[in-house]
């Protein structure tokens, strides 16, 4: 499995900024625009660019949605540390710290947009699997970004879905997969209770860059 | 078509001992691949299906792959512990809904000895989520009772009411015994296929009551607690290996794991297990791809052989070659026969490669069980199973119109009076 | 596939015909076979013969069609052999002409029955015409009456028999579904004098009441008398000479 690769030291303000890069871009409504080849933090899977998500599908097929769609659009993760001078604190000073782990909470609980319960979705994301039998993933995780349970900071809790497919799929850790299926979003309790976004998809297939 | 199958049947007859070996040699590569294969897939499938249900594995702070391996497997030990109140804070966490801690370290006759809570009967799953299930007897509920798996009372003879002694850390090797404190089994488990069965689970009071008064892993000398005594000591664990933890929410793992890993109490760490098998399947990836390539070689090889003896024997066929033009065989034909005689071979020898891997799995399957633990089944074969036995046929079809292209040549030069 | 008209078999009906005919092996500066013209009819029994390296054996696979000529025309039955295809060659020989070798004339892993039938499975023609008066099988087993072998030996496997026995058993073969030429190439030297004019007997008897043409290639002069024809090679190919030469 490769994870992409960090630099080793963990700084504070780095992994501040990060955060509130992952919020902005949770948080931010921006046009879709053809994203550049790498991957990067604003355009997670890379390669040839996704196609816009269309407003309106077809009746009675799966929409094509982005990840920013599943945020609502009046989450602002940022306004508690407006005014912060972030660049005035020094790695290791405990105060950087407090402030990774206020981020890291308003992170874990991130509330559900519910204009998306019930939706027929389509999305493109990496797998972490959960369950597995017979060679076949039959639980995991669908997250934005590469790499997302080591190294890096865990996705808000409204940019990882919960997907549970029947039929089983033959995928490994951090396959890119296109997920087709019904949304429906849990109780909006959090503390890392109950929130959270729940699919059970349909059909799992190999992303190949470019709409499917 | 069908003259050309009976003579090329009967030719072939006719030289059947030359070409035994060569049947065998294909038989003997078919089977190599499919038993490769196979034991593969299987392999994964049981390290998979070792556990189920568990969200996050926490332990010190070693490799994923490590702590994957003996905390399920079995394989390898740790190199620190956890401390008890680590395991407190966990389970008092908001997103966490249940911890089962694990100690392990002791053994019993070769048989890894587990110390656990009761809530490992409740929580802990297998294979398809599956719950263990008892097959004689109850979970412990007193301070020395132990239940085994199945494994260790088939091997061992044990059913519930015998007692049993525990020895010191890992090994058949009994010297550093816990003679003094017996164990009595009250409930077997019923057959898992993972390395439950060859565990010995007791509580974790007990495995703190047995050594009361060892210090540093050997017994203080001159000191002895009898066992009826040690009710009267506080029997709360200071410290276990890891702990198999269940969460409220499943999405909520990778903040519950950040917050492991982030703990300030004493150095943690926690793996999601399915993406730690990933990770471990990544390394044992490039064995599995190593021992397919072998058996591809002699895949390889066999065929060679095939094409070796057919090519050697074509010079004293050269006058069956032109009789057989006598009698009207066009060039065509003689390739054809020549194909399907390399054909037939290999068809033969694959099948009886099937008939040896079905007889082999067969009869190897109890002794990889008790001895690996590793369930090998009889099923229908695989795609990629059919893929390797085809590509056999394929390539073995292909050989074989080596010698039949070199037959045509010759029988071409030799017209009807060949020069032999 | 002969589009010859059969009817009643007429005695002057050419079934081989040799024009002009030039062939050098490949890499030999002269030829060794150079014949102007050479005729063989139907039912007619030819003795070709000559010392060794006069080209008896090559003539003879230019008859057969499995050598091609360099220059000039070789037909059965109207059929120009260069005009031919490899497999169209092939469906001709076997269709109209009988073969039989000095020796090793049979698979010896089949048996004397199957060997029999060999050339009706590749030739629907010799199939249909053995199934004249009955299946091919009962066809093989008349002829093998015909040349004398006993019934226990019919399935046998072909290479338990002698030798004489197995050139009889060739015999049967080339007439099985009566081809229009049937060609023999020393087919009795490797027998003792006994089994020699036995062979002799049943073959020609045989060739008779088929109307087949015989062309029976021998150095051995003392059997040139049963037949209607003899044919000296080194007088009707004038490469012959030249031929001698380079062998020797």
């Amino acid at each position: 499995m490769r994870i992409a690769k960090k630099t080793s030291t963990l700084r504070a303000f780095s992994r501040l900024s990060m955060l509130l890069a992952g919020a902005g871009l949770a948080a931010a409504a921006w046009a879709a625009e053809p994203a550049p080849k790498d991957t990067t933090a604003s355009n997670p899977l890379g390669g040839k660019a996704a196609p816009p998500a269309t407003a309106k599908a077809a009746p009675g097929q799966p929409r094509q949605i982005t990840w920013e769609e599943l945020v609502p659009k009046d989450w602002d993760p940022a306004k508690e540390f407006k005014g912060m001078d972030l660049a005035a604190l020094n790695d290791g000073d405990p105060r950087a710290n407090e402030l990774l782990m206020k981020m890291q909470e308003v992170s874990n609980n991130a509330p559900t947009n519910p204009a998306m319960n019930g939706a027929d979705i389509k999305i493109p994301g990496f797998i972490v699997p959960l369950e597995e039998a017979k060679g076949e993933v039959t639980e995991f995780l669908l997250v934005p970004y590469f790499g997302a349970c080591i190294h890096t900071p865990p996705p808000p809790a409204n940019q990882i879905l919960h997907v549970v497919t029947p039929k089983g799929a033959k995928f490994r850790a951090m396959d890119t997969v296109w997920v087709t299926g019904k949304l429906q979003t849990l109780r909006n309790d959090s503390m890392m209770g109950v929130s959270g976004y729940h699919v059970n998809a349909t059909s799992v297939t190999k992303y190949a860059g470019g709409a499917k | 078509m069908r003259a050309l199958f009976s003579i090329a049947w009967h030719s072939a007859w006719n030289r059947r001992f030359t070409l035994a070996l060569t049947v065998f040699s294909i038989a003997l590569s078919t089977f190599l691949l499919l038993g490769v294969e196979r034991i593969r897939t299987e392999l994964r499938e049981n390290f998979a299906s070792s556990v189920s249900g568990t969200d996050l594995i926490v332990g010190a702070r070693t490799g994923s792959t490590q702590l994957l391996l003996y905390s399920v497997f079995r394989i390898g030990a740790a190199t620190n512990n956890i401390s008890w109140k680590s395991v407190q804070a966990l389970a008092a966490h908001q997103g966490v809904d249940w911890v089962v801690p694990l100690s392990l370290g002791d053994s019993h006759r070769g048989f890894a000895v587990l110390a656990t809570s009761p809530e490992y009967f409740t929580r802990f799953r297998y294979g398809d989520r599956q719950l263990l299930k008892l097959r004689e007897g109850k979970p412990f509920s007193e301070l020395f009772d132990a239940v085994v798996g199945a494994e260790v009372a088939d091997k061992l003879g044990y059913h519930v009411g015998r007692k049993i002694t525990l020895a010191h850390g890992s090994g058949e090797l009994n010297t550093a015994e816990h003679a003094d404190k017996p164990f009595t089994v009250v409930g077997v488990l019923a057959r898992t296929g993972t390395p439950v069965d060859r565990t010995v689970h007791i509580g974790l009071e007990a495995m703190e009551a047995i050594h009361l008064e060892w210090v540093g892993g050997a017994p203080m000398p001159g000191v002895k607690i009898p066992a009826e005594q040690v009710r009267k000591f506080d029997l709360t664990p200071k410290n276990v290996t890891a702990a198999l933890v269940g969460l409220k929410n499943r999405s909520a793992v990778f903040g519950v794991q950040r917050w492991i890993s982030t703990y300030t109490g004493e150095p943690l760490m926690a793996i999601l297990p399915g993406v730690a098998l990933d990770e471990l399947w990544s390394v044992i990836g490039i064995g599995e791809n190593a021992l397919l390539l072998m058996s591809a070689l002699v895949a390889l090889v066999s065929l060679a052989g095939l094409v070796s003896v057919v090519m050697a024997g074509l010079n004293e066929r050269r006058r069956e070659l032109a009789v057989l033009r006598a009698v009207g065989a066009g060039l065509r034909h003689v390739l054809a026969l020549l194909a399907l005689e390399g054909a037939m071979v290999t068809v033969l020898g694959v099948a009886f490669g099937v008939v040896m891997a079905v007889l082999g799995i067969a009869l190897l399957s109890p002794w990889l069980q008790s001895q690996f633990g590793l369930t090998l089944s009889l099923s229908e074969p695989t795609l990629n199973e059919w893929l390797l036995m085809g590509s056999l046929l394929v390539a073995g079809w292909l050989a074989s119109l080596l010698p039949g292209i070199r037959a045509y040549r010759l029988s071409l030069a030799d017209g009807l009076s060949p020069r032999i | 596939m002969s589009t010859a008209p059969q009817g009643e078999a007429s005695p002057l009906r050419v079934v081989l015909a040799v024009e002009a005919l030039r062939f050098a092996w490949p890499g030999m500066k002269a030829p060794c076979i150079d014949i102007e013209a050479f005729r063989i009819t139907a039912g007619e029994s030819v003795f070709l013969h000559g010392p060794s390296g006069c080209g008896k054996s090559t003539l003879l696979s230019l008859l057969a069609g499995v050598l091609v000529a360099d220059e000039g025309r070789v037909t059965l039955l109207g059929h120009d052999w260069s005009q031919l295809s490899g497999a169209a060659r092939d469906r001709c020989r076997v269709a109209h002409v009988g073969y039989i070798f000095q020796q090793f004339n049979l698979l010896p892993y089949l048996s004397v029955l199957d060997n029999v039938l060999l050339p009706c499975r590749f030739s629907r023609r010799r199939a249909s015409q053995a199934a004249r008066s009955g299946s091919p099988r009962e066809e093989a087993e008349h002829l093998l009456d015909q040349m004398g072998l006993d019934r226990n030996l019919w399935k046998r496997q072909a290479m338990q028999l002698s030798v004489g026995q197995q050139q009889r058993v060739a015999a049967a073969r080339a007439l099985i579904g009566q081809p229009e030429v049937v060609i023999a190439d020393e087919p009795t030297s490797a027998l003792d004098e006994d089994r020699r004019e036995a062979f002799l007997d049943v073959l020609l008897t045989a060739c008779a009441v088929n109307h087949s043409a015989l062309v029976f290639v021998s150095h051995d002069q003392r059997i040139a008398q049963r037949f209607a024809r003899h044919v000296l090679l080194p007088e009707i190919n004038r490469a012959a000479s030249a031929a001698m030469a380079v062998d020797a």
